[in-house]
């Protein structure tokens, strides 16, 4: 099998996939395309919005269609790391500790209502996105590959909730928010019934090791010594706003890179553009910058745009 | 707990800079003040760095306040006053000074540097000599680079001083402007209080070895350019107090006697000259032997032949003059003036006034009288020096029959006295002899080490004839200056000047400069200013017009300067590609919708092409091109060039015409 490179064919069936994907979730094409673009970027994902618009069937439909082995865990607050890592159990015919692995040692990880759950298993799962690796007993476990987390979490719930900090919140490469159907596809989503009941139809178009070979294709992408210099230039400018909590850190520097690589591969570009750093720089920049007046309007998507505007892009 | 408020967060760099132009204002006023208004403040800045190190609290502000109002109670025990120079200067140092207690944010650190700068302006106000221009830029330099480091953070200080000096440069013209072109106001603008100053140069009373002191300093006392030939050596006798009044040890000037001046007959050549006086904050004007008339209204000729300003001289000043060497008296003598002039203090020197009697019988005339005692004086054994022994209670009798040393004030002395007992009228005349002649500049320069005293005699027939007892003695002082004569007066760095032939004219390289500074910029003033402008064709200058032009000059320089920063901060030169690119989006801005700056080519190109759907072929491809160009995998070089080229040939190709229906 040739697991080196990307072939034509992979690139092709990414288009499957997003047409597949915009059958399940009717007319958030953007959101989806993001999606897909977070994950080829080898990035976890934070879906953030409010019930009952579709964030927990598009992660299901995300790995069916990739082909990938995936869990859920619903998160609440009396959820101990052990139940997302495993344990390890004495085996008496054995005489000795066997670890069973939790629903983490998956390729693709659905945690539910991230925020529900309590900081010490919060930052556990996120230990293991980083790392993807996962330590218990001494022993050092591996998780597979690909790994993916895909992430919910509502915003507007406070009660019994733990906001994620910043410094687990950069774990995740973006934060996409899905919002309601336009009139015309809520309408065709009211008539067309449970949209879940899809989800079992869906036939897998890629697997783990296409996965693995497009995510090298994403990373080997051009990138030109121009388009750094304009990616530097907007990260800078996080970094001058003196209205603005934080800047942006190396790593979602490096994220934001990474992201518009795979989507200038999803636009069957040969290189990064200008354009691709500015589609996804919203979704990357979203849940890192805060304005430090709270009041100030606009969330973190209408931040990006505003990023993207102030800086020129050279000649 | 709450943390410290400034140390943690900022760094020592802008401290130490605003210290530093602080600091260099002090050191430039380091003479004006007394030595512990100097010695708190430096102490001050050290104290406020080493706290800055170590972290230290600063004083709480109920310190403050009453330190600042001990100051202000130090200052006025000192001086009795909050006015005037040298107390505002101490006064504003040590303020400044306690400032630093409070330095803790970046506005603090402005008010140091703004310290700096106003004690350099205070420092510029009466302190003009070319040797301080250099370290007046310097300090301007210095605050300059203090303000760039204090006011961002970020800048080094190799970078600072490079700012400040390119933005000085650029300074420079139109400092010369101002000071070329700026109205000035006639008179003195800075009527300032200058008290407890030393003096420097001759005052009015003359005592044994006075003359000597004077003569250890090098300083120049004034400058002299001749118009026509100058006068022979010996006959380079600059007048200054005139003394009468005797009490038997100094010589002193009668305080509100008033003589008319006698009718003079001029004799000889008449000397037309300049004069550029050193401020001495004296009101003597030094002028040569007998000048004709005063030179300015506010100088008074005296009946002594004395040039007397109404005012001290705070500045340097010029003026013309003529003067003669020799005279004849038209008019008698008259009795009030005879009195003055012949009178000793009772019972005084005894042996002395013997001698003259004796001296006075054996000769058939006061001019006799004169040689005769001349003649004592010649064969008498006397001795030049510098350093007599000191005299005793009669200093006449002790100097002509005891120590036969002395200087010209003792002979000047000597020979009055002798005059006086034989009721013969003459009277001490100090000022300065000789003078060095500065083959650079063309002038005589008159140091106080030409510092002199001489006699003059009433002779019948021949009115007041100058008497110089010193040159009996010493006949090479008239022909050279104290230092020949006496090496020993001169410190050994000095000897060492004047040694080599080479020093020596450096010097006097320096002294032309020096005198050139002094004429042209120290005492630029209004009539000048208006000299310049009738020379530049503006005969009757409107101060209006004046101010106009200043403005219109100001802008102009300013609108350069404006457009020189605006050209360096553009991006550098761009590439060809990037010229090209330009164009294109020229072009397609002027038939559509223009580029937002955060435009990439490929939005751009749906922008165009969503109105001018026709031009998708053309358009469209050729800002794919570009993409490709600027963004794309790099191609070797020489396809690349080719690849641009072809680039701006296309685009400098393209027409585009404007859509009816755009």
């Amino acid at each position: 099998m040739n697991a080196v490179s990307a072939t034509d064919a992979d690139a092709a069936t990414l288009g499957t996939v997003l047409g597949t994907l915009e059958t399940v979730i009717l007319g958030k094409p953007e959101q989806i395309r993001l999606c897909l673009a977070c994950l080829l970027a080898r990035g976890h994902l934070l879906i953030e919005d409010v019930p009952g618009v579709g964030k927990t069937t598009l992660a299901h439909a995300l790995a069916h269609v990739l082909g990938l082995a995936w869990q859920r865990v619903q998160f609440t607050s009396d959820l101990l790391p052990a139940d997302i890592i495993g344990v390890s159990i004495f085996d008496r015919a054995s005489q000795r500790f066997n670890f069973r692995q939790g629903p983490i040692f998956t390729q693709l990880l659905l945690a539910d209502e991230v925020n529900r759950a309590s900081p010490r298993t919060q930052s556990a799962l996120l230990e293991a996105m980083e790392e993807r690796q996962v330590s218990a007993d001494g022993t050092t476990y591996p998780l597979p590959e690909p790994f993916f987390v895909v992430a919910t979490q509502n915003p507007h719930e406070q009660l019994g909730t733990f906001a994620l900090p910043e410094s687990q919140l950069d774990r995740f490469l973006m934060r996409v928010r899905l919002g309601y159907p336009d009139a015309a596809h809520e309408r065709e989503l009211l008539r067309g019934g449970e949209r879940r009941e899809l989800l079992s139809r869906i036939a897998p178009a890629l697997s783990a090791a296409a996965v693995l070979r497009v995510q090298r294709a994403v990373r080997a992408m051009h990138v030109a010594d121009a388009l750094l210099d304009y990616t530097q230039a907007l990260i800078a400018r996080t970094r001058e706003r003196s209205d603005l909590k934080l800047g942006l850190s190396p790593r979602a520097g490096q994220g934001l890179l990474r992201a518009a690589q795979a989507w200038a591969y999803l636009a069957a570009r040969p290189a990064v553009l200008p354009e691709d750093v500015q589609a996804v720089l919203p979704a990357v920049v979203a849940h890192r910058l805060e304005r430090r007046d709270p009041a100030g309007a606009g969330d973190g998507d209408a931040l990006g745009r505003e990023i993207i505007r102030a800086v020129p892009v050279p000649p | 707990m709450a943390a410290a408020p400034s140390a943690d967060s900022e760094p020592l760099q802008p401290l130490a800079w605003a210290c530093a132009a602080f600091a260099g204002g002090a050191l430039l006023n380091l003479d004006r003040v007394p030595a512990w208004t100097a010695a708190t403040t430096l102490l001050l800045i050290a104290w406020r760095l080493t706290t800055e190190r170590s972290r230290a609290r600063l004083p709480g502000s109920v310190a403050r306040a009453l330190l600042a109002l001990a100051v202000v109670a130090v200052v006025l025990l000192r001086f009795h006053t909050l006015n005037g120079l040298a107390a505002g200067t101490a006064l504003l140092m040590l303020m400044s000074a306690l400032k630093l207690l409070e330095t803790r944010a970046r506005r603090d650190q402005f008010v140091l540097v703004g310290a700096g700068l106003f004690l350099l302006l205070s420092a510029c106000l009466d302190r003009q000599s070319l040797v301080r221009v250099p370290l007046y830029a310097l300090q301007a330099w210095l605050s300059c680079s203090a303000l760039a480091v204090v006011a961002s953070a970020g800048f080094g200080g190799r970078a600072a001083l490079r700012l400040a000096g390119r933005a000085l440069l650029f300074a420079l013209p139109l400092a010369v402007l101002l000071f070329l072109f700026f109205p000035r106001l006639p008179g003195a603008f800075w009527a300032l209080q200058r008290g407890g100053e030393a003096q420097t140069g001759l005052s009015d009373t003359m005592s044994p070895g006075s003359i000597a002191k004077l003569v250890a300093s090098y300083d120049p006392a004034f400058r002299v350019q001749f118009a026509g030939r100058a006068p022979p050596a010996e006959e380079l006798y600059w007048r200054g107090p005139v003394l009468h009044e005797f009490d038997g040890h100094t010589w002193r000037r009668t305080s509100g006697a008033f003589h008319p001046r006698q009718r003079l007959q001029y004799l000889g050549t008449p000397y037309r000259y300049r004069v550029a006086l050193e401020p001495t904050r004296l009101r003597w004007w030094f002028a040569l032997d007998t000048p004709a008339q005063s030179p300015d209204a506010s100088v008074l000729l005296t009946y002594d032949n004395q040039l007397l300003g109404t005012e001290p001289l705070t500045q340097p000043i010029s003026f013309d003059a003529v003067s003669y060497t020799r005279t004849r008296a038209l008019e008698p003598l008259g009795a009030l003036a005879r009195q003055q002039d012949t009178t000793l203090p009772p019972g005084a020197n005894p042996r002395s006034a013997a001698l003259a009697q004796t001296l006075r019988q054996r000769a058939d005339s006061d001019a006799d009288f004169v040689q005769a005692t001349l003649g004592y004086l010649h064969t008498g054994g006397f001795e030049y020096t510098l350093t007599p022994e000191p005299l005793g209670a009669d200093p006449v009798d002790d100097f002509l029959f005891n120590t036969r040393a002395g200087f010209c004030g003792h002979y000047a002395s000597a020979f009055v006295a002798l005059m006086r007992a034989a009721s013969v009228p003459a009277r001490v005349v100090t000022g300065y002899l000789g003078g060095e002649w500065n083959p650079i500049g063309g002038y005589f320069v008159v140091r106080q080490s030409d510092a002199h005293a001489w006699a003059e005699v009433w002779l019948q027939g021949r009115g007041w004839t100058r008497i110089d007892p010193t040159a009996v003695v010493a006949p090479e002082r008239l022909r050279r200056g104290v230092f020949d004569l006496l090496p020993d007066a001169l410190s050994a760095p000095e000897r060492l000047l004047r040694a080599s032939a080479w020093l020596t004219r450096a010097l006097q390289r320096w002294d032309a400069a020096n005198a050139w500074w002094s004429d042209h910029v120290v005492k630029f003033d209004y009539s000048a200013q208006l000299d310049l402008l009738g020379r530049l064709g503006i005969r009757s200058p409107d101060v209006r017009y004046l101010g106009w032009a200043f403005v219109l000059a100001l802008f102009g320089w300013l609108a350069i300067i404006a457009w020189h920063i605006g050209r360096s901060a553009r991006p550098a030169s761009p590439d060809t590609l990037a010229r090209a690119y330009a164009r294109l989006c020229h072009k397609l801005e002027r038939i559509g919708p223009p580029r937002a700056p955060h435009q990439g080519p490929l939005s751009f190109a749906e922008t165009v092409t969503a109105q001018r759907p026709e031009l998708r072929g053309s358009v469209h491809a050729l800002l794919a091109r570009y993409a490709q160009l600027r963004y794309g995998p790099a191609a070797p070089a020489a396809t690349r060039t080719r690849d641009v080229e072809a680039f701006r040939r296309a685009v400098a190709r393209l027409s585009l015409s404007r859509a009816a229906g755009g």
